[in-house]
């Protein structure tokens, strides 16, 4: 222990061990997740995202909205998630191969969203929701990205339209190998 | 306000004045000298190491228990540590053997002799479609298989003095289900599938036995009369 | 006060004249990057009381905002206040006498530079999802190179020092020093600049993230806490044979820990076990630094006789809270108890008690220490050092108090009460402390200035 090259190796080992326990296996289980059917045949899942859902990606991390909202349902042994009703299965590694920034987040003071695209009514219900926000709720109205134009009615900007679009393509609505749909 | 630790630290500050070096020093060579006297002399026999030898020893056992216990199997697709435990409940899933694999392995293990047609060759190899040997009573055709046949038969009318070897020794039990249930089904043959559960348990009951004489297979399971 | 000690000023020992200057940068930077963490998490406190505060622009929303105070705190605060620790430290113990301060002080100046031009384009709202990876990509190479520049003295000081011997603050520092520059590098590559696919990339955040507040906060926060209680104190750290399976396994078992913050998220359970497993590995750690800090402070009452000494009653904190932090983590890393507290405040408070009442009380406790002996000088005002300890120690335990109590009666729980005014309070009582030590700083560093303190070698 008196010898600095002796410590940085030790220290260069520890690290190394858990990037290869950790990172490098889990490279290997996860990093060649593809797309697959929910049945036999059918059409691939995850669902390729639209244009516009990507760009409306960008604006959900750029408003930080992943400081609130998480987008991950546990399994229904651990945690209330499923009992709550923000999916029917609990999300799985395959679910997210598509995503260019993964925000499963950490902390939930808004509800969950990652199947918030098979919740939401209507593009309108949504629009009112972020620019008047609900009562009650701490989620501040996110009136900048509306502009009201002369007759009174508000007009959404194209972020908000993006940030509707991303928040509607967020569906885990269908079966995947690794976990399934409760008939 | 009158304030002890102010003071305090006043009174520290003035001892510490010009001294700092060497009392760093000191600092230190003390430790330097504690870590090569492992013991500290003036305590005698401590306790300490060893129960932290056993602490950390009762730490690894349960990471083992607990690592065999909650790993899932350290699969890739266990996400839910509940699931297999409710698979399990809704009973063992049904053996569905696969013809299509059962046709592979068959062309692959079997058909270097039996053909591809299951016809045979005529005086070397006896047929096994329209055969009645690998059909009714499962067991015998699953024995042949995993332990072989050595000896002269009759098959349709014609002899055979044929020395089969035991293919499905080295095969798992689901691959020598999908050949026999291939078997007994294909070329106009038509007798119920064999699950790979019925396989374990004939090759467990058989063991690493050496090939069946025609005799002594024909004694347990004769040929059903059509 | 500082009238009446003046003529007793002393000269400043060679070595603490050598690293002065960086020492003083990264101090007074890391002073005002906590002044501006607290105005920021007040704010972001007083946002969740009233939603609507500030909400009309997109600069000042509260993901926005709380990106900012989080990185301005561990980046711009404890990191830069970890700079001077460690380079004063490791000088101290290796008798080393920096010959050209300018590398450590250009490290420290890209430092802030980059991190303020960070923290700017995060308010313009380019960031990233990451917790502590929101800046831009083309932040990270910068301040790994400042990194390099501010933190490697530590290492060239103990590669030089005179003698053979060692002690163990020594070894917490060479290690925090070396860690945060390689998670940096691996987290960066593999998450901005080629990501890896989908949930790898919420493993490798996890992996940095522990690996940051755990090693590279949490170790140069051990390093500290050892040599101010042998210091201070005047014992040997009892059980000192220990120290080295102490380091050892605190670096082995909290390097695997990252999962652990992931249980139930949709990467495969063996991980999120292995992880589990690592977290209550740490106990053997902890075991370790509670015998070796109490085994040496308990006896002869040396715990009254720290309470009355400013930088062990700061330091004193700091490690209790360290151990209960650590436990915390551990208890709640068990999947049952886990399930009930993720996502809720109660993670927050966690998080709260190991980089403020841990890291940051440590930080504190040691200025106290170093800046006199830095300058000549004494503290301006013991009031405001007083005010300082109480209103930091209270605010933090009312925070974490109100946050644990919060998180965990949030379970089973299907609205979003936010109980936010014990928050708010608490911010502003670290606010006010976090201010009455920034005016005693500044006083006691620019009172040195003035003609009369010219040194003396």
């Amino acid at each position: 222990m008196k010898n600095l090259n002796l410590i940085l190796a030790g220290v260069f080992f520890t690290l190394a061990a858990s990037f290869g326990g950790l990172l490098l296996s889990g490279q290997v289980q996860l990093g060649q997740l593809n797309r697959a059917p929910a049945e036999e045949g059918g059409p691939l899942f995850p669902a390729k995202e639209p244009g516009l859902a990507i760009q409306g990606r960008q604006v959900y991390i750029s408003l930080g909205c992943v400081a609130c909202h998480t987008q991950q349902v546990r399994p229904a042994g651990q945690g209330n998630d499923i009992a709550r009703g923000w999916a029917a299965r609990p999300s799985v590694a395959r679910d997210y191969i598509l995503q260019s920034q993964v925000l499963i987040g950490s902390h939930r003071l808004g509800p969950d969203l990652v199947n918030y695209g098979a919740r939401v009514k209507s593009d309108d219900e949504l629009h009112t929701y972020l620019r008047t926000s609900v009562a009650g709720s701490v989620m501040p109205a996110y009136g900048f990205l509306y502009t009201q134009s002369k007759d009174g009615s508000f007009r959404p900007t194209e972020d908000a339209v993006a940030l509707v679009a991303y928040l509607k393509s967020l569906k885990i609505d269908y079966s995947s190998p690794e976990a399934k749909l409760k008939q | 306000m009158t304030d002890p630790h102010s003071s305090n630290n006043h009174s520290q500050r003035s001892s510490h004045d010009g001294s700092e070096g060497s009392s760093d020093s000191r600092l230190v060579e003390a430790h330097s000298q504690l870590a090569k006297n492992k013991e500290e002399p003036s305590e005698g026999f401590s306790s300490l190491p060893i129960v932290i030898v056993f602490l950390f020893c009762g730490f690894g056992f349960w990471a083992g228990v607990y690592l065999t216990r909650n790993a899932g199997g350290f699969s890739a697709n266990s996400f839910d540590l509940d699931a297999p435990r409710l698979v399990a409940d809704s009973g063992p899933k049904a053996f569905e053997p696969d013809l299509a694999k059962g046709q592979a392995l068959f062309i692959q293990q079997c058909s270097a002799c039996h053909q591809a047609t299951g016809l045979g060759v005529p005086g070397a190899f006896p047929p096994l479609a329209g055969s009645p040997w690998p059909l009714g009573n499962d067991e015998r055709i699953i024995k042949i298989v995993l332990a072989g046949l050595a000896g002269e038969i009759e098959v349709k009318g014609t002899k055979y003095n044929g020395n089969m070897p035991n293919i499905g020794a080295g095969l798992k039990d689901a691959q020598v289900a999908n050949i026999v249930s291939y078997v007994r089904s294909a070329w106009g043959n038509n007798a119920e599938a064999v699950t790979d559960v019925k396989v374990a348990e004939v090759r467990k009951a058989i063991g690493g036995r050496a090939q069946y004489s025609p005799k002594e297979i024909l004694e347990a399971h004769p040929l059903e009369t059509k | 006060m500082s009238q009446e000690h003046s003529s007793s000023r002393s000269s400043v020992s060679r070595i603490d004249a050598s690293v002065s200057l960086p020492v003083r940068l990264f101090i007074i930077s890391s002073i005002l990057w906590l002044l501006v963490a607290s105005v920021l998490s007040l704010i972001v406190a007083l946002k969740l009381q009233v939603p609507s505060f500030l909400s009309d622009c997109a600069w000042f929303t509260y993901g926005r905002l709380e990106v900012l105070q989080r990185n301005a705190f561990i980046y711009g605060w404890a990191s830069n206040a970890l700079f001077a620790l460690n380079l004063w430290i490791m000088s101290s113990l290796a008798r080393f006498e920096l010959k050209s301060s300018w590398l450590p002080v250009l490290g420290g100046l890209v430092w802030n530079l980059t991190l303020t031009y960070g923290l700017i384009q995060v308010l313009l709202g380019q960031l990233n999802g990451f917790a502590l990876l929101e800046m831009p990509k083309e932040v990270a190479p910068a301040m790994v190179v400042a990194f390099l520049f501010a933190a490697l003295w530590p290492a060239v000081a103990f590669a030089r020092r005179p003698t053979g011997n060692v002690f163990v603050s020594q070894w917490y520092i060479i290690g925090a020093t070396f860690v945060f520059p390689v998670i940096t590098v691996v987290a960066q590559l593999m998450l901005l600049w080629c990501p890896t696919l989908g949930v790898m990339q919420a493993l490798v955040h996890s992996w940095f993230y522990q690996n940051l507040i755990l090693l590279w906060l949490g170790g140069s926060a051990l390093s500290a806490i050892y040599y101010f209680i042998a210091k201070e104190s005047g014992r040997t750290i009892s059980a000192y044979y220990l120290a080295t399976v102490g380091f050892w396994t605190y670096f082995l078992f909290a390097s695997w820990t990252g999962p652990a913050t992931l249980l139930g998220a949709p990467i495969p359970v063996w991980l999120q076990s292995v992880g589990v497993v690592a977290a209550l590995m740490m106990l053997v750690p902890i075991v370790i630094t509670a015998v070796n800090f109490f085994g040496t402070l308990a006896p002869r009452s040396g715990i009254a006789q720290s309470w009355n000494n400013t930088t062990l009653r700061f330091v004193l904190v700091g490690t209790v809270s360290f151990i209960v932090s650590a436990l915390l983590s551990v208890v709640f890393s068990t999947r049952s108890l886990n399930a009930l507290v993720r996502f809720t405040e109660f993670t927050q408070a966690q998080e709260h008690l190991a980089v403020y009442s841990f890291v940051s009380m440590v930080i504190f406790g040691a200025a106290y220490y170093i800046l006199p002996r830095l300058t000549g000088s004494f503290w301006p005002s013991a009031k405001l050092v007083h005010l300082h300890f109480w209103a930091s120690t209270l605010g933090s335990l009312l925070f974490v108090v109100a946050g644990l109590n919060h998180g965990w009666a949030a379970h089973g729980r299907t609205d979003f009460a936010v109980s936010a005014l014990p928050g708010l309070v608490a911010a502003a009582l670290l606010f006010v402390g976090h201010f009455a030590f920034a005016l005693n700083a500044f006083g006691m560093l620019t009172a040195e200035e003035a003609p009369s303190s010219r040194r003396s070698y």
